[in-house]
């Protein structure tokens, strides 16, 4: 009898092993439960692949979207479709992971109280305005592409309209007859497109000749319309006759710009298009943009001069490029652009957004000589009246792309200290760049200098 | 009472908030407190031997017989250890029955026993018998009647009536607490007034039932109706529906334990028992294969009527009942081989209803009775035939539960496939936190079998990590309070009952919490009175019934008789 009290130990054994198992779990919990909360599809957290907590605002306040339960979109239809890109749909069909990123520090997990929150839910102010944002879809119409502005000395995205969108409160019925319409309407085309830049790409090309080529501002070019190379010509629309350096820039003389890549060379255009960092990826609140492109391995001559126009096999993504206008724009510092300002769960801010200043990319002078030529370009082409009030820097292009018509391209940025505002639009199919995209940019800066106050 | 439950939901919001929020911390201090009470007496008595009778020596030297069956010899760990060059290391075995009578029988020892000269196998003894074993002489002397009410007025008392009801009063007022929060919140009024009404009901009904019978001890009563009522509260939550059935459940589960417990008062009576148990077992288990349903790749289920049971489930007492008993009191081979035999055609059947779980559990309680079994004898019977149980668990789990294994500790790798019921888990249980999110307020409800396999994770959520993880606890201190009270023991049967049944508690809780938790892989058991599921209630209550029949602390049970001297002579 006495052996077998004894063997009752062996449960011992198994109480041991139930409470090691339990402490293991307990070591888990504290260290990765905020993994598992925060995981896509978390029933607190996420609504699908959304985040189903919380409320996004506009940079004033304007309520966005309420994301507890069945997803509330602002009233204006508008509003809702012009922010869709960056709120996400209801179906996970665009996701938004620039809100989705700060799940946690707006569900305001932590092991004690999970996601029991004591004041109410959390809330994320992005840095866009609901105004410019409506202003901005209603400039593009219904035109495909994208138009977006940033504040170049903070980094706050302030507009970034991505076209075709759709209110996601009146999804569309997308068959084929539509499909056309709706091509990419998934697709934030400001951070997930990958453009042709056409002769926007020229600014690149300048600068690295303001860089490079010491006799530069005294050079004089003629053009007759063509540049002869062994295989096939650059050509312009016209002969644009004598040029000055400015008036190269400014008349986007294409046979001046294959002069000026002659004498950079492949090598040296491609070292100062990455230390632009204008092919480069930008990552910011948990989005990274698609890659640009610039490749002049095994290009011929002219091929080579096409590149340097913006055309041959380059490719710009809105949001780099926009980048490094503002870095010219903020004397040759690029600063990183975000679109989440500040998270906040109950009286708490979880989250606080602040400028990111990136190392010179370009010498401040050069910088300044760059603005001069982009002042002088609206001065002569593209209309100062365009932009009342504000002392606008921009370039125009006009992209070709193979089998449909040319994507229209603006950029440029506000040389103001009240207003320092860098710019990217792109008209798909939109023809000339300056036609297509002026009277966007236009309302939509003007919007802008409304709602920042100056 | 309609009025009171309309006013409770007519509550202004912001009161029900404040409610709900002060019963994230309110409940893991009453839950907390409820424990302590109950288990602190289970875990720290004074285990203390009975004496039955003394072997008076030549000299006069008198030794204690602590148990009803006890070995004599020369071993260390005899029972009664007498150090002698002639005496086997197992001579004999000096066994008690319920009217107080004692027989003495050799168990094969090289010099053999003699009473009164004659040199017997098995010898009912008298007083005044002379007892030899080899050469050591001696006689029994059985303590008087009066003896046996000074030793049990002596011994440690259990919880005294006031402490019952005390204890009772903390886990009432933690259930009224419980049941106007899911007031506030749910609409399912009459399933949630019945769920813990009803559990109100029959816990004060069964301590005054104890309080006239006079064994007022109920600390293992409150903490199975702690743990029942935290069921409850998962059931409130996911099927509020099916409170009642459950409620039922635990009705029919609490006349088992008293059923079982009664059956082992009296070992003579538990003896003949075992037949049923052993034909009952099998009979349930040969009924579910005949006229069993599938459900979820387990062909388990038996359907009559309005009602589902699991055969198996209650299969698992009987086995317990057969397992403890299946050696007679003395040690015999041949009972054990019978138990093997036994043990080999119930698990021939689980192998036909493809039921894993269940196989895993009787697995081990195979283990732990031919562990506490196997002294000298048998070992390699038990073996083999253990070997023999994992081959056929093995074969079992080839086809559907084989897909558990593999996503064991991977469930990350398909959050929306094979670990999409474990990554809900965690992700709702990293959301209730240490406190929860309140009650009725999880999100667990939507998951398949939130109230059974993910009963953890489902009261997790609302009530926080700490509320189960203290229910865990509740179990282990069961199980601990089997091994304290095992060292004095009446009989070996109550010691393997008692066993055998805090194993299949403890491995169930095990399997079933930690497989929730991707500890261990998911099998589908159920945790003990917690997890919804009548049959598992049912098997819960009568396994505890073995618990209890060995709690021989004054007055504390009433599967144990005392204070009362029954002999034939008068």
């Amino acid at each position: 009898m006495d052996r077998i009290a004894r063997r009752s130990a062996a449960i011992i054994l198994l109480v041991v092993l139930l409470l090691g198992g339990l402490g293991f779990f307990v070591v888990e919990y504290f260290m990765d439960a905020h993994q598992w909360v925060m995981t896509e599809g978390s029933p607190h957290v996420y609504n699908g692949t959304n985040i189903g907590c919380g409320v996004v605002t506009d940079r004033d306040g304007a309520v966005l979207l309420d994301m507890d339960g069945e997803r509330t979109y602002a009233s204006d239809p508008g509003l809702r479709a012009s922010t869709l890109h960056w709120l996400g749909d209801r179906y996970g069909y665009i996701s938004a992971p620039a809100v989705s990123t700060y799940a946690q520090q707006m569900a305001g997990f932590d092991p004690v109280s999970g996601l029991y929150s004591y004041s109410g839910s959390g809330t994320t102010t992005l840095t866009l305005s609901a105004q410019v944002q409506m202003a901005a879809l209603e400039a593009m119409g219904d035109n495909k592409g994208t138009v977006a502005v940033y504040n170049y000395k903070t980094g706050e995205i302030i507009c970034a309209v991505s076209t075709p969108t759709y209110d996601p409160d009146d999804p569309p019925q997308i068959t084929q007859e539509n499909e056309a319409e709706f091509e990419g309407v998934y697709v934030n085309r400001f951070t997930r497109s990958a453009y042709v830049p056409g002769s926007i790409f020229k600014i690149v090309t300048m600068a690295a000749a303001l860089e490079e080529i010491p006799d530069i501002r005294e050079q004089t070019f003629v053009c007759t319309g063509s540049y002869a190379y062994p295989t096939d010509p650059v050509t312009c629309e016209y002969a644009h006759g004598t040029l000055d350096l400015d008036s190269a820039l400014a008349q986007s003389c294409n046979c001046a710009f294959a002069s000026i890549v002659d004498q950079l060379g492949p090598e040296t255009l491609e070292r100062y298009v990455r230390k632009y960092g204008v092919t480069a990826p930008v990552s910011f609140d948990g989005i990274t943009t698609v890659a640009g492109n610039f490749d002049v391995t095994d290009a011929g001559v002219d091929q080579i001069a096409w590149s340097g126009i913006g055309q041959h096999k380059d490719q710009i993504n809105p949001c780099a490029y926009l980048t490094f206008l503002g870095a010219i724009a903020n004397g040759g510092a690029p600063v990183q652009p975000y679109v989440v300002s500040q998270v906040t769960c109950g009286p708490k801010v979880t989250y606080e957004a602040s400028a990111t200043v990136g190392e010179h990319i370009m010498d401040p002078q050069i910088a300044q000589e760059l603005q001069k030529m982009m002042e002088n370009n609206v001065a002569e082409k593209y209309g100062v009246e365009n932009f009342p009030d504000m002392t606008v820097c921009a370039k125009s292009g006009t992209a070709q792309s193979d089998n449909k018509g040319s994507n229209a391209l603006f950029a440029g940025f506000v040389a103001d200290e009240e207003l320092p505002l860098a710019f990217i639009v792109v008209v798909e199919e939109g023809g000339y760049g300056r036609l297509a995209c002026v009277p966007i940019i236009s309302k939509v800066l003007a919007v802008c200098k409304d709602v920042m106050g100056s | 009472m309609d009025q009171m439950v309309d006013s409770l939901q007519g509550m202004d919001s912001a009161f029900v908030g404040v409610f709900l929020a002060v019963m994230r911390f309110v409940a893991p201090v009453l839950v907390l407190m409820i424990l302590w009470r109950c288990c602190k007496p289970l875990l720290t008595f004074r285990p203390e031997p009975e004496i039955w009778a003394w072997l008076v020596m030549k000299d006069g030297k008198k030794i204690p017989v602590l148990h009803w069956e006890n070995v004599i010899g020369q071993h260390k760990r005899s029972d009664i250890l007498i150090d002698f060059p002639t005496v086997s290391r197992n001579h004999a075995v000096l066994t008690r029955y319920d009217d107080g009578s004692w027989t003495i029988t050799d168990t094969d020892s090289k010099n053999g026993v003699f009473v009164n000269g004659k040199r017997i196998r098995i010898h009912a003894l008298e007083e005044e018998d002379e007892i030899s074993i080899g050469g050591v002489e001696m006689t029994l002397q059985p303590i008087s009647k009066q003896q046996v009410e000074r030793l049990g007025q002596l011994r440690t008392k259990a919880s005294s009536g006031m402490e019952s009801i005390a204890n009772l009063l903390v886990l009432s007022i933690f259930q009224a607490l419980t049941c106007i929060a899911f007031l506030f919140t749910s609409q399912s009024v009459v399933p949630i007034l019945a769920g813990f009404g009803g559990i109100m009901a029959l816990q004060w009904a069964l301590l005054v039932f104890y309080l006239i019978i006079r064994r007022p001890a109920f600390e293992v009563e409150t903490v199975a109706f702690l743990l029942c009522t935290m069921g409850m509260a998962a059931i409130c939550s996911v099927k509020p529906e099916e409170s009642v059935k459950q409620l039922v459940a635990l009705c029919m589960g609490i006349v088992v334990f008293l059923l079982v417990g009664w059956s082992m008062r009296d070992l003579e009576r538990a003896k003949k028992m075992r037949y049923v148990a052993a034909v009952g077992g099998i009979l349930l288990l040969a009924v579910t294969l005949v006229f069993g349903k599938e459900y979820y790749g387990a062909k388990n289920w038996l359907v009559i009527g309005p009602m589902s049971i699991q055969p198996s489930e209650l299969a698992k007492v009987c086995f317990v009942y057969v397992g403890a008993s299946a050696m007679d009191r003395l040690l015999d081979k041949r009972n054990l081989i019978t138990f093997i035999v036994y043990t080999l055609v119930v698990c021939g059947c689980l192998a036909l209803m493809n039921d894993f779980g269940t196989a895993l559990i009787f697995f081990f309680a195979f283990l732990m009775i031919a562990y506490m079994r196997s002294g000298s004898i048998g070992t390699i019977a038990l073996a083999v035939t253990a070997l023999g149980f994992a081959g056929i668990t093995a074969l079992n789990i080839a086809p559907h539960a084989l897909k558990r294994f593999s996503s064991w500790r991977h469930i990350w790798d398909d959050p929306l496939g094979a670990g999409y019921q474990q990554t809900r888990a965690l992700m709702c249980i990293g959301s209730g936190g240490i406190f929860g999110l309140g009650i009725g307020q999880g999100w667990m409800k939507n998951l398949f079998a939130a109230d059974s396999d993910m009963v953890f994770a489902t009261l997790s959520e609302e009530w926080g990590l700490i509320v189960p993880v203290l229910l865990v606890l509740a179990i282990m201190a069961l199980a601990l309070f089997t091994v304290r009270s095992s060292a004095v023991s009446r009989s070996s049967f109550y010691t393997i009952g008692a066993c055998t049944a805090a194993t299949i508690l403890v491995v169930q809780t095990m399997f079933n919490v930690l497989g929730t938790l991707d500890v261990l892989p998911l099998t589908g058991v159920t945790f003990p009175f917690v997890s919804n599921g009548g049959s598992s209630m049912i098997c819960a209550w009568g396994l505890l019934a073995f618990v209890k029949a060995a709690d021989t602390r004054q007055n504390a049970s009433f599967a144990v008789r005392s204070g009362k001297w029954r002999r034939q002579d008068g």
